[in-house]
């Protein structure tokens, strides 16, 4: 794997540069917020900033998507064409480690063996991930170590950039990454740079305060399906849906039709299993009626079906939904008083 | 990449309305292209995105059996938007099917064993299609004896007549159709499908229930078939659930760790114990 050190403040016009070459999205300051967004030719992305509002997988799966295109003859409405989905190659710049770990667990998902998303792995397979590891963890609220990550990790990652202090050492993990070497450049990383990347992991490793025994709830949850703790966990919940938008990991969407005149579209949606309509049938009936079993539902998917399934807890500590809930239902002190069950 | 988004074309060539309030209609579709034909090979108990652009999907059981080439049927009960789009179709209007979906009534599990299919109401579409497999002439020697009881709540909501009527004159089939009330008209039997069941009272010696109907019928029928010694393995039964995708990905037809369009819908009553109840 080629190391690269780069200078600090040449970064930024790198990126810069590439947006005339490439789309590349990247943090930018939108008000009060951080927020990706695609950089115009030559403009400079953030690369100080503590984490973006939104997760960057709107990139790979934009919470409004074209499938397919329809139009109306003699018979009914028939097909009339997928989604284009030659656009060329998208550079993701500026993801934090958690947000690419989510990334792999998004593939899981969508990239099984059997019935592969299209829409999905042609977004991903053009799109590379430059990650800026955190050598300070931003929030007080994070909490990768405890779900399988860590504030350096390369999991989902192409370059990962790490800030030494006089320049960021760049790790070229993938041919997708390596294809970035001339644009930017920098000068062999030696041993130094490794060994002071290695001390600033352990050091961001160990800043990050909130633990919670993510792994250790999954036996607890196997067998509490039923118990007293669903009753009340969720009397607060607004059913606002905000957790499930902002997580780099959740994953469920609605597929709906929209019609102008002779043409249509099929689209597809996020949507959220905090919402009533989410599994209420045309007979009426809904197997998750109450906001109880919706609340169970994000638990149990999270940190347990999804460990059944691929292995893997579908959370990557980003703590967006702690920091965005309204009524201040955190999703750490849920998995503490789980594990006390 | 193959999208399994993008339904496939078929043609509306026969509508049968198959009850009296009308509400219920078998639609039979052609493939338009013969290679999609050809490649939709499904067995008993799939299911299948009915698609209609501009309105949108409903996952419906595949009523005909692969024994009956060159068509797909199915049941549907007018309900929802694209059911009740579906119900004033005529023959000739093009649509999409999405399939088959999900795995199927366990065929290789069935063989070699004596079956009951107990159905109810119009929840008899992919039993019709299991039937319909084990009587083909080039199945009907890989089961054993065939014991089917039917029930309906009046004789105008016995879907299906024709075949019954046909299945009736078969010596290689037992067939108990029953209605909860008759009318003037009706000889057949009355009663409930769990007392149909007691009386009629299967062996449960190398025997397996196929059981689909409402769930106030199944609750009671349970009972009936633990009764006459049937195992959880042995009592095999379809779920339904909301969906869109079809295909495990849109996240809402879990029950438990598992996804009732992908690995089920079709699922024995021991299975169903190790899930979670939320259905």
């Amino acid at each position: 794997m080629e190391k690269r050190l780069i200078k600090k403040e040449t970064l930024a016009g790198i990126v810069g540069e590439l947006a005339g070459k490439m789309r590349v999205c990247a943090p930018m300051k939108a008000e009060d917020q951080v927020l990706f967004r695609v950089l115009e030719a030559g403009e400079k992305p953030l690369v100080d900033f503590a984490n973006t509002k939104n997760a960057p997988k709107n990139f790979l799966f934009p919470r409004t998507e074209m499938m397919m295109k329809y139009t109306r003859t003699g018979k009914g409405m028939v097909f009339a064409g997928e989604e284009e989905t030659d656009r060329g190659q998208t550079l993701l710049f500026g993801v934090r480690p958690c947000d690419a770990r989510s990334f792999t667990l998004l593939d899981m998902l969508f990239d099984q063996e059997k019935y592969r998303d299209p829409y999905y792995i042609n977004k991903r397979k053009r799109t590379t991930v430059v990650a800026l590891a955190c050598v300070h963890p931003p929030y007080t609220t994070c909490f990768c170590t405890s779900v399988g990550g860590n504030p350096v990790s390369s999991e989902g990652v192409d370059l990962l950039l790490t800030d030494l202090g006089e320049a960021y050492l760049a790790e070229f993990l993938t041919p997708k990454g390596e294809a970035l070497l001339s644009a930017f450049g920098g000068t062999p990383a030696g041993k130094g740079a490794e060994k002071k990347k290695e001390e600033i992991a352990a050091r961001a490793a160990g800043e990050i305060a909130s633990r919670i025994p993510a792994r250790e709830i999954k036996p607890i949850l196997d067998t509490h399906f039923e118990d007293p703790f669903w009753d009340t966990l969720h009397l607060k919940c607004l059913a606002c849906g905000t957790c499930t938008y902002l997580c780099p990991t959740c994953h469920c969407f609605d597929i709906s039709d929209e019609v102008k005149g002779n043409d249509g579209i099929r689209i597809r949606n996020w949507d959220s299993c905090m919402f009533p309509m989410f599994t209420k049938e045309t007979s009426g009936h809904n197997p998750r009626p109450s906001q109880k079993e919706r609340w169970r539902q994000r638990i149990m998917h999270k940190f347990r079906y999804y460990v059944d399934n691929f292995g893997a807890i579908s959370c990557v500590g980003c703590g967006r939904c702690v920091m965005a809930c309204p009524v201040n239902l955190d999703i750490r002190k849920v998995v503490a008083d789980i594990a006390k069950l | 990449m193959q999208n399994p988004y993008i339904p496939i074309p078929v043609e509306v060539i026969k509508i049968v309305t198959e009850v009296d309030t009308k509400d219920i209609k078998t639609f039979r579709f052609a493939f338009l292209k013969k290679e999609d034909e050809e490649a939709f090979r499904y067995l008993p108990g799939q299911f299948a995105e009915l698609s209609i652009f501009g309105k949108g999907e409903s996952p419906i059981g595949i009523a005909s059996s692969p024994t009956q080439p060159g068509y797909l049927e199915f049941t549907v009960q007018k309900a929802g938007v694209v059911t009740s789009t579906l119900h004033e179709m005529e023959v000739g209007a093009v649509m999409g099917v999405r399939g088959p979906l999900g795995n199927s009534w366990p065929i290789d599990y069935l063989a070699g064993k004596n079956i009951v299919i107990v159905g109810g109401g119009f929840a008899f579409t992919t039993l019709r299609s299991l039937i319909n497999y084990m009587m083909d002439e080039k199945n009907r020697s890989r089961f054993g004896k065939i014991t089917v009881i039917y029930g309906a709540r009046n004789p105008g909501l016995l879907i299906y007549k024709d075949e019954l009527a046909a299945w009736a004159k078969r010596d290689d089939l037992s067939l108990n159709v029953t209605v909860d009330k008759g009318d003037a008209d009706w000889k057949g039997r009355e009663g409930f499908v769990p007392t149909v069941c007691r009386e009629v009272a299967p062996s449960s010696e190398n025997a397996v229930t196929v059981i689909c109907g409402p769930p106030i019928m199944i609750r009671f029928t349970l009972p009936v078939f633990f009764d006459l010694g049937f195992s959880k393995e042995n009592i095999i039964t379809s779920l339904e659930m909301r969906m869109k995708c079809g295909i495990g990905k849109c996240g809402r037809c879990n029950v438990g760790e598992k996804y009732v369009c992908k690995d089920g819908p079709v699922f024995s009553l021991a299975e169903l114990d190790k899930l979670t109840k939320e259905y």
